[in-house]
């Protein structure tokens, strides 16, 4: 009987096992998708630039279970001992996790007067972690490539930066200088304007989709576009990875249920001599299956009980581990998995025990 | 010197004692019944005898050597060399056929000879039936398959547990003769039962009863 | 007599040792089924992860360090590096040159547009016809590492079929709109160095910056910006693996910091730094580094992916393993009576061990063999609904499984030998 348990704990394991983590790989990878940065961005719909109360109220369109993380950004042309480039403020935070994919060779800054350069500007400029740079801004808008040398008396500002990190990206975020906002705003006297606004949204296409369709219908002067390389491709592959996991938890369950089947069988096969009994002792066919049956669905009751229980543990086991967070209990598999398992051990039983019955049982008891 | 000196034998189970300073002795070529109500140690004794189990208190001399000082390992070897077993459910392995199952005790005993065995299947009757299995054979057939596979390593004693048990009048009375026939031919019978019927034909009958040996009868009768 | 005994086992009692052998037969087929899943599907969801497009770019070394600074807005023309046309077949001749998928040269223009506008004009390949002197052929181009383009109208350009006319062009959406072009119109493109009337084929939309370029063919780019025989960039699509510790030293304190022997690791193994470093080696001048938002992400999901698999694995061998052992146990305690008569009339232990083993062994044998058989249709009926090609079977697994069922086998049926051993015959046989 122990055998018997064992194995219908055992199969009711592997099942809700796998049909948790089956519904649960969706949500957990599509996390983990997010680690190909933005896949949804705002730029302003006019020529004006963006605003903080455009960009709030656009993002409290989007459900806040779902937004991973937002950076705006705003571009300003600087230069550094005369050199003309590119700075760019964005909100660190926002930055870290829209875009995990950055390698810093440092720090990220927290707080203002660090900056993070790009690599490529930091092998131009020679700056390591730890250097300091100022970076200075034209308020006449006009760039030193531009501007003659000898006109020494220019409307500029600067302020100096700690460098904390520099940026390896392999795009071009490695031509910029990254400051935060409150700095950028100091430095060029104007507050409150955004180039964009980069989005992790995890979220299917199709609700991507509307979300952006629906910002860009509500949202004054912002329009919400899909990072197309992102999306389709976070479309193509999890798809894929949701039909194999699917396919997986299918064949693994036919065959576990297979396996549990014949171990009943063999179980209920190895007691034939107490059916010759029964029948000898003058039960009927009914009663004998009946009763057998009734073993048989308690165990897979209990049997299930316990594997939606290890189902649990395993599955939890698992997210922990591949996704460091845990997962959700859906409560609906302790029943599935019960009738499952009363299901497969109920079919299984009824096979021997029915040949059992149609044997004389003065041949059972003889010891054949 | 006796095949066989029981002195002082008990066996004892927790509270219970199955067999409680039993003597007997056993002469080689000896046909020997043991008697008794259910419960009154005849199994215990026939395991005793049979090197399957150890007194708690007292020797066991078979053939010169203390069973009760074996090792498990050396009690098998006796009972391979010495000890020809019948039982009452016949014990044949379903999967072999009655030459087979005849041949699996000469092949633990030391080499299978399918000649030998086949002669030892015809002597009780059985040539045409040595390639069947044993669901296709009778209870009578099945138990003289278990006697044929008893003696074909020709041991000392044959220990028969209730061998007409589960068989009708006629199986009976082939099984008393094939007995019979051992006897004439020398071999030490030692036969456990409850049936006064299979005691009668035996030289000597003991009758035990709560573990002790209360009565002896000597079959003044006896045909030899 | 012993071989007669396990034949008398096995062929007279067919429909038990069917069970049995039933039993392990799925069990072995899960285990190698998942087996060659696991070890395939880094493989496989690699390729998938290609529809992100290149995770290696290549551009010349001068360029790399000076590029645009001095031309911020990028409209102005510059006399940067370039890296030769001729030298691109030798990407695939590195050490992973196997794992290198796809690529494709970029020469990068700014065009006058009739209304004085101007864009961004790209050349490139779209699927060029590729014979290598390895012998090797292959496709390259845009057309897949572009793989979330949409077509709007129009189609793509065939270099190979009949739009293999210089002048063809693709439009993207937004520049499309704006100008009012569509599929079959001729638009008129001017630069310093010539002009050309561009054929547009097709509208793409491609969700980003590339919605306001053109792109045309390698040829037409490089007449228009006179660089024949020369180009801006190379875009790389290679399938690595993710990065470790090692990886990560060699990327950031350059290679030339590593052990001999840990030089030699990373060289061999297929890290997207020893894909680039390998690929400077081939190219003169070049500079290739990865493009993080691919490289790094593919690493996260390939790892995540087959520790996902490699845990659903031990899980379903964990089941198949309890299944197999709970069966040969239960098959092994039924026998207690053969056991018991055995040990009676005068057999050993080992020898009794020896016939129940072996039977059970052959047994697992045939089940195991059947088993890996219809693995293997399982997983290529895995391979091909999901990812629509076969799953490599590694030879690997048939060890491995062969090994797990004699253990799982082994672990069911001797304890429950043993226990039988150690019944004294005499209770056994009177046990009723």
């Amino acid at each position: 009987m122990l055998v018997a348990l064992l194995a219908i704990a055992v199969g009711a394991t592997i099942l809700s096992g796998l049909v948790t983590i089956y519904y649960d790989v969706p949500r957990q990878m599509g996390e983990q998708f997010r680690n190909y940065g933005a896949n949804m961005i705002f730029t302003p719909s006019g020529s004006d630039k963006l605003s903080t109360d455009a960009i709030n109220m656009a993002e409290s369109l989007i459900d806040s279970k779902e937004l991973v993380g937002s950076a705006p950004y705003r571009y300003e042309n600087i230069t550094v001992y005369e050199r003309p480039l590119m700075a760019a403020a964005t909100d660190f935070e926002g930055a870290e996790k829209t875009c995990p994919y950055w390698r810093i060779d440092g720090e990220w800054p927290s707080k203002n007067g660090e900056a993070l350069v790009g690599k490529e500007t930091a092998e131009t400029l020679d700056l390591r972690a730890g250097d300091t740079v100022t970076l200075v801004y034209d308020l006449e808008g006009q760039t030193a490539a531009a501007k003659p040398k000898e006109n020494t008396e220019r409307n500029q500002n600067s302020l100096e930066f700690r460098v904390t990190g520099v940026l390896d990206t392999g795009g071009n975020e490695e031509k910029y200088i990254f400051i935060s906002i409150a700095d950028m705003e100091s430095l060029t006297g104007k507050s409150d304007i955004f180039d964009m606004t980069e989005l992790s949204v995890s979220a299917s296409q199709e609700q991507l989709s509307d979300y952006a369709e629906k910002i860009s219908a509500e949202v004054d002067g912002l329009s919400a576009r899909l990072v197309k390389r992102v999306t389709q491709s976070e479309n193509t592959v999890l798809s894929k990875l949701q039909a194999l996991v699917l396919l997986v938890t299918v064949i693994v369950l036919l065959l576990t249920m297979i396996c549990v089947a014949t171990t009943m069988m063999a179980v209920v096969t190895e007691r034939r001599r107490e059916v010759g009994l029964r029948k000898a002792l003058g039960a009927s066919n009914k009663s004998i299956i009946f009763e057998f049956m009734g073993e048989g669905l308690l165990l897979g009751a209990i049997g299930g009980l316990l594997g939606s229980f290890f189902g649990f543990v395993f599955a939890q086991a698992v997210s922990v581990n591949v996704f460091n967070s845990s997962i959700q209990f859906h409560w609906v598999l302790i029943p599935i998995t019960i009738l499952v398992s009363v299901l497969v051990t109920g079919i299984s039983c009824v096979l021997p025990v029915r040949s059992a019955t149609d044997v004389d049982p003065a041949l059972v008891l003889k010891g054949e | 010197m006796s095949l066989l000196e029981i002195k002082n034998v008990s066996k004892i189970y927790g509270p219970l004692k199955a067999l409680d300073g039993v003597d007997l002795t056993v002469e080689n070529g000896e046909w020997l019944a043991i008697m008794g109500p259910s419960g009154s140690g005849k199994s215990t004794m026939m395991n005793i005898i049979g090197c399957m189990d150890k007194p708690s208190l007292g020797e066991v001399i078979l053939d010169g050597a203390d069973i009760a000082k074996e090792s498990n390992k050396k009690l098998t070897e006796i009972r391979r060399d010495k000890i020809g077993l019948i039982f009452q459910q016949f014990h044949l392995i379903n999967y072999l056929t009655a030459l087979e199952n005849v041949m699996v005790s000469q092949y633990y005993h030391s080499m299978p000879d399918e000649k030998e065995a086949m002669e030892a299947l015809s002597r009780v009757g059985l040539a045409d039936r040595a390639k069947h299995l044993p669901s296709q054979l009778s209870g009578g057939e099945q138990q003289r398959v278990c006697i044929a596979r008893a003696l074909i390593n020709h041991p000392e004693i044959v220990l028969a547990d209730e061998p007409t048990g589960n068989l009708d009048e006629a199986n009976e009375n082939i099984v008393i003769d094939i007995f019979k026939q051992l006897h004439r031919q020398g071999t030490t019978l030692i036969v456990v039962t409850h049936d006064p019927e299979v005691a009668e034909v035996a030289q000597r009958t003991v009758v035990l009863e709560h573990g002790r040996l209360v009565k002896e009868i000597i079959n003044e009768n006896f045909e030899e | 007599m012993f071989f007669r005994m396990i034949k008398g086992a096995l062929f007279r009692q067919k429909s038990k040792m069917i069970l049995i052998a039933v039993t392990i037969a799925l069990g072995a087929s899960l285990a190698t089924a998942m087996l060659n899943i696991m070890l395939d599907v880094g493989d496989k969801v690699n390729q998938e992860l290609k529809a992100y497009g290149a995770n290696i770019t290549v551009v010349p070394k001068e360029n790399s360090v000076l590029s645009e600074l001095y031309s911020l807005d990028e409209k102005e023309e510059t006399a940067a590096a370039h890296l030769k046309e001729d030298d691109l077949g030798k990407i695939k001749t590195i050490f992973w040159g196997f794992n290198i998928i796809d690529f494709t040269p970029f020469v990068n223009t700014y065009a006058k547009l009739p209304n004085g506008e101007s864009v961004k004009l790209t050349g490139t390949w779209f699927n060029h016809h590729l014979a290598l002197n390895t012998g090797e052929e292959l496709d390259a181009g845009i057309h897949s590492l572009r793989s979330w383009w949409d077509v709007k109208n129009g189609r793509w350009i065939d270099e190979q079929g009949d739009s293999a006319d210089d002048n063809s062009a693709m439009i993207g959406v937004a520049l499309a709109e704006k100008l009012g072009v569509s599929t079959g119109d001729k638009l008129e493109v001017k630069t310093s160095k010539g002009s050309k009337a561009l054929n547009i084929t097709g509208v793409y939309d491609a969700g980003g910056d590339e919605d306001e370029q053109i792109f045309t063919t390698l040829k037409t780019a490089q007449e228009l910006s006179d660089t024949t025989g020369l180009i801006d960039s190379i875009e790389v699509s290679a399938l690595t693996t993710p990065d470790n510790e090692l990886a990560r030293k060699a990327a950031t304190k350059g290679p030339g910091s590593l052990s001999p022997a840990d030089y030699e690791t990373w060289y061999c193994t297929a890290y997207v730094s020893s894909i680039c470093y390998q690929i400077q080696e081939a190219i003169p001048d070049s500079v290739a580094s990865p493009v993080r938002q691919v490289a790094e992400s593919e690493g996260t999901i390939l790892d995540k992916t087959q520790l996902l698999m490699i845990l659903i694995t031990i899980l379903s061998l964990f089941g198949s393993a309890l299944g197999i052992s709970n069966l040969v146990t239960a098959s092994v305690m039924e026998r207690s009576n053969e056991i018991g008569l055995l040990k009676a009339i005068g057999a050993r232990d080992y020898r009794i061990s020896g016939i129940v083993l072996t039977e059970i062994i052959i047994t697992a044998v045939v089940g195991g063999v059947a088993g890996y058989f219809m693995g293997y249709g399982f997983a290529q009926i895995i391979g091909q609904t999901v990812f629509g090609s076969a799953i490599e079977m590694k030879p690997m697994v048939i060890p491995v499984v062969a090994v797990l069922i004699i253990i799982v086998t082994l672990v069911g049926s001797i304890p429950a030998i043993r226990m039988l051993l150690r019944l004294r015959p005499a209770e056994v046989l009177h046990g009723r």
